[in-house]
């Protein structure tokens, strides 16, 4: 971890001669193209945003740097999850944002390229790639939360539609989502995991009128509405945005989770350090980095957020000489959400007094936010549990729990 | 730099294992916690003569092999495996550490082969009966006599030092504190007057003594009272190698806890099938996981000397130890009550995992230090 202190530089990761050369390519042409400086202060990773960071995003686009994952025949240029990683540092060197098509790049585009039809691929993979088509994810149900197979959202084929009822929760992105890929239930006489088809929906007609796609955003403990329920109310799609095939869409949803496929294991741990230091700076100024339990719970924190870089090190080692980084996954998951759970309780608590309240503004202080924000990290995208599921079952090779 | 092992790293660590496997089986390794060598000096000598494991990290100038400190590493955590070695980290690691980093050329070529081979066993006496293994908290004092150095104090703590045959010392200059004054001596482990206990280890599979010396004569390595760095130094190295160890330990007890929960059956199933296990198993995991990238990563900073060295071995040694600590709890735990009996290894491992944590300073030590170093 590199923070604003006189701390020793620690050696690069040599990822051999294909990652080299990706990144002197990067170098090279970060240093002739910069973004407007308005789009370098946006969220890295945002799908849309300011007219700067569209422009940005075109213009990387343009010079083949979104996308880089998918293969070259529909726009990508069939790189690795090392050279996401080498894409990530370089871009966080460099200061300047990584554009992603979002959850259409790394949850969709993965599943129509291995289960999806020529005519698909031709079709859905361009529009993602130029930001025509944005998706928000409808997955999880009121009812159909951890066990997601048990989904009851039903799919009925009509001529060559598929017309889709039921409702969905936890929507990200639904703001600025023109997509919904979704599961339903199309065949209700099939076993558990078999009548589930993989549906992309648009949420509007061709003539932008209303396509029985409603949001209603739902306000979380920080007070931001950052989900919603989705109700689907004949909601229509053509049967040719099934992907996989009707009835095959749990086998479709295995793929859509090997996304980036280590991509962000070298640069994950920064966002935690910057917080890191920052929480230091503000116990400094309060004069508290000399009491022995705040420097343990510092010292800890910190070895925390060094542990996740050596992780993601060794992570993108093993998978530059042929390692699967899926295996890891999970372990990942589980530590680090567990670690900003963590970290913001210390923060709280080293903190005091002053973490009861608000800032002047009313709004929630940056370690409240941290401390409140960091309880979703445990339950969205497979809870802890479920995570430990996984491990045991999938890694260590422990037996299922019987199915009820 | 990458985290990930050569071919050749992997083919060492096999015939590693292979030896290991063959020769430190559960046993013979309970027969040597019962005597007081705690190992036998003819497989020491065969580590030796077979795999050249003493010499491994010596460099060829003093009779080693001059491979790096990964490969250190990896000897390490195949030993913690099994908790085996014998008084390997005490003359392989911290004696050799300590001249290599402390010795003049002189003293390094005299002494360094003979641990290399295996026919010397040295050993570091650093830690006094207050257990502190902070440099400036040494209290044994080194007077110039006679031309020559003569030492007054007790080292406690001493790995294997009732069986080394060369002792290196830690002792600082008369009128000296902190880390200022340090120095560094050699004593043969039959000086006169040095008097050596072999203490009652709750950890039988290490053996610890107390040493006196009372104006024993001894022999410099270096300059004396300019040695501080050297053992800091080298007590990082010590703290980066033993953190291998605590890998390769928990390793193991992780993959004999996974193998029972696989097998053993309550209620009509293997009680791995049961969440309450399957999730312990799963913690388990990512203590070793990332205990092993922490190792692995420090291992590879000792290897280029890096200057992260410092706060990337106190960082190791707290986290490796914890995490250690965690999986042979969980190990007796999961086993239930056959865990709890001494024919079971469970016990030997929670002891090796609970003295790891406190040989070099413990993990609150160690975060301080830490905490210092990046300048908190």
């Amino acid at each position: 971890m590199r923070p604003d202190h006189a701390l020793p530089d620690s050696p690069e990761i040599d990822l051999g001669p294909r990652a080299r050369a990706f990144r002197a390519e990067l170098r090279a042409w970060l240093a002739e193209n910069r973004p407007d400086p308005a789009a370098a202060s946006e969220s890295p990773g945002a799908v849309r945003g300011s007219a700067a960071l569209e422009a940005w995003g075109e213009k990387l686009r343009r010079a083949g740097y979104l996308c880089i994952t998918w293969p070259e025949a529909y726009g990508g240029r069939g790189l690795s999850g090392v050279e996401v990683a080498v894409m990530n540092e370089e871009f966080a060197r460099a200061g300047v944002p990584r554009v992603t098509r979002g959850m259409g790049e790394s949850l969709v585009a993965p599943a129509i390229i291995v289960h999806g039809t020529e005519e698909q691929k031709a079709r859905l993979l361009p529009r993602i790639l130029s930001g025509e088509d944005r998706y928000c994810q409808g997955f999880s149900e009121p009812n159909a939360g951890s066990d997601l197979a048990s989904l009851e959202t039903r799919g009925v084929v009509e001529g060559d539609e598929l017309v889709v009822t039921g409702q969905k929760v936890w929507t990200s992105w639904y703001w600025d989502a023109t997509m919904l890929f979704c599961l339903c239930r199309t065949d209700p006489g099939a076993s558990k995991h078999g009548g589930i088809s993989y549906v992309l929906i648009p949420i509007r007609q061709a003539d932008g009128s209303p396509n029985g796609v409603t949001f209603r955003p739902i306000r979380q403990i920080t007070g931001q509405k950052h989900f919603a329920e989705t109700f689907l109310e004949g909601a229509r799609a053509p049967l040719t945005n099934v992907i996989g095939g009707l009835g095959n869409g749990w086998a479709v949803t295995r793929t859509t989770l090997g996304n980036e496929r280590g991509g962000s294991a070298t640069t994950q741990h920064t966002a935690f350090a910057a917080e890191f230091w920052k929480l230091v700076d503000a116990l400094r100024a309060r004069g508290r980095t000399g009491d022995p339990v705040v420097r343990q719970q510092l010292a800890w924190a910190y070895t925390q957020v060094e542990l996740m870089r050596f992780q993601g090190l060794r992570l993108i080692s093993s998978v530059a000489t042929g390692g699967d980084p899926d295996a890891s996954a999970s372990i990942h998951k589980m530590f680090w959400s567990e670690y900003a759970r963590r970290f913001g309780e210390i923060a709280m608590n080293l903190l005091g007094a002053e973490a009861m309240i608000r800032d002047d503004d009313g709004r929630l202080s940056r370690w409240q936010a941290s401390f409140l924000g960091s309880r979703s990290h445990t339950i969205w995208g497979g809870t802890a549990e479920i995570q430990r599921n996984i491990v045991g079952e999938r890694v260590l090779g422990l037996p299922r729990e019987p199915e009820a | 730099m990458n985290l990930a092992p050569t071919p050749e790293q992997e083919d060492f660590r096999r015939s590693l294992r292979r030896f290991a496997d063959d020769h430190f089986d559960a046993k013979s390794v309970r027969r040597w916690m019962a005597g007081d060598m705690g190992f036998d000096p003819v497989l020491w000598r065969k580590m030796g003569a077979e795999l050249g494991l003493q010499a491994i990290w010596i460099p060829e100038a003093y009779g080693g092999h001059g491979f790096g400190f990964v490969e250190l590493g990896i000897a390490l955590e195949e030993l913690g495996r099994r908790l085996a070695g014998g008084p390997f980290l005490a003359s392989a690691v911290l004696g050799a550490g300590a001249i290599l980093n402390a010795g003049c050329e002189e003293r390094k070529r005299a002494l360094l082969p003979g641990i290399a081979s295996g026919e010397t066993i040295a050993c570091l006496a650093v830690s006094e009966p207050d257990g502190c293994w902070e440099p400036g908290a040494l209290a044994t004092e080194a007077r110039a006599a006679d031309g020559g150095w003569r030492l007054d104090g007790v080292k406690s703590f001493v790995l294997d030092g009732h069986v080394a045959d060369l002792v290196v010392v830690a002792a600082r200059l008369p009128g000296t504190g902190g880390e200022e004054g340090i120095a560094l001596f050699t004593v043969p482990g039959d000086a006169p007057g040095l008097s050596r206990t072999l203490l009652p280890s709750l950890d039988e599979t290490r053996k610890q003594a107390r040493l006196a010396l009372d104006g024993v004569q001894a022999e410099p390595l270096g300059e004396p009272g300019r040695d501080g760095p050297a053992l800091v130094k080298t007590l990082d190295q010590a703290a980066i190698a033993l953190a291998c160890e605590m890998v390769g330990a928990a390793q193991l007890v992780l993959d004999v806890s996974v193998e029972y929960a696989k097998t053993r059956v309550q209620f009509g199933r293997p009680i791995g099938s049961f969440q309450a296990i399957k999730h312990k198993c799963a913690e388990m995991l990512l203590s070793v996981e990332t205990a092993r990238s922490a190792a692995t990563y420090a291992a590879r900073t000792a290897a280029l000397d890096s200057g992260e060295v410092p706060i990337v071995a106190s960082l190791a040694k707290a986290h490796c130890a914890e995490a250690f600590f965690h999986c042979a709890a969980e190990c007796l735990q999961i086993h239930g009550g056959i865990a709890f009996t001494w024919e079971h290894d469970a016990h030997l491992y929670l002891k090796r995992a609970k003295s790891s944590d406190l040989l070099l300073g413990d993990a609150t030590f160690h975060r301080e230090r830490l905490a210092r170093r990046i300048v908190l």
